[in-house]
């Protein structure tokens, strides 16, 4: 009995555990590409992934049509993508890469210290998922499957349309 | 009574032994070879593929050795397909060698 007691603390207080666990996330103004400032808390209410990514990385590449196409598919919802560069790239190579690639939402240059402040997992891609509220629910190692969207992402664009039925609901 | 129990314990015995047979005949292993596949922190995206991937039972993908050691279920799915998940992932699938 108290082996699985023990057993329970250590996986409630384990590493993972606690990267799991729902803070918030993080803060940053940045320049993107084109010299256009993004504020992370400028896209508050939305479901924000955030991408950390490098042009020479392959499954890097791979993914990002998807993503252009999530968030064509899912930007009406509340999905908000943001890429963000790390290791820190030039600018006119990350610019023309995205231009290539037709990328709609914005890609900033990122710097180790942004990077550190959301995950010292160094897999790439990584993506951290933020909920409307502003919390960090969950970082994604590699490349982001259409699965672990549909569970672990798509709840959170879901969430806010129910309570948006209810508010309308209530309002009537 | 014995006797019951004994043919019991038997059949048993029996059909485990045919199940374990049966799925390790449509097990097969695989080395694909993968090109690109320099940087350790990026190839996890493609064990991470593999394993998501309905069939595969296991996947060690070294990016030292540059290849995916696959054991998957013939059943459902083929080498092909093996190659065209690894594709997707960004890397490239360059040949194979049936074990």
């Amino acid at each position: 009995m108290s082996v699985i007691a023990i057993a329970a603390l250590l996986i409630a207080f384990s590493p993972a555990r606690v990267v799991q666990q729902e803070k918030i996330a993080p803060q940053f103004v940045l320049k993107d590409v084109n010299g256009r400032t993004v504020r992370l808390s400028d896209y508050q209410g939305k479901v924000v992934l955030i991408n950390f990514w490098a042009t020479w990385c392959p499954p890097c590449r791979a993914e990002m049509p998807d993503l252009v196409k999530l968030q064509r598919e899912h930007g009406k919802e509340g999905l908000q993508i943001i890429g963000i560069t790390y290791p820190p790239e030039q600018k006119t190579r990350v610019r023309r890469f995205a231009r290539n690639l037709k990328v709609n939402y914005p890609i900033i240059l990122g710097t180790r210290q942004i990077k550190a402040r959301f995950s010292s997992d160094e897999t790439l891609p990584l993506t951290v998922v933020i909920s409307r509220d502003g919390k960090v629910s969950d970082i994604i190692s590699g490349i982001l499957l259409r699965e672990e969207f549909d569970e672990k992402i798509k709840p959170l664009l879901m969430k806010n349309k129910e309570g948006e039925k209810r508010d309308a609901k209530s309002n009537h | 009574m014995l006797s019951r129990i004994t043919k019991l314990v038997f059949t048993g015995v029996l059909v485990v032994t045919l199940g374990v047979i049966t799925a390790a005949a449509f097990t097969k292993t695989v080395t694909i070879k993968v090109e690109g596949m320099k940087c350790a922190k990026c190839s996890s995206s493609v064990t991470k593929a593999l394993k998501a991937t309905e069939g595969v039972e296991d996947a060690q993908v070294s990016s030292e050795k540059g290849e995916a050691v696959i054991k998957y279920d013939d059943q459902k799915l083929n080498e092909a397909k093996l190659r065209e998940v690894i594709n997707g992932t960004g890397f490239k699938a360059v040949e194979e060698k049936t074990q």
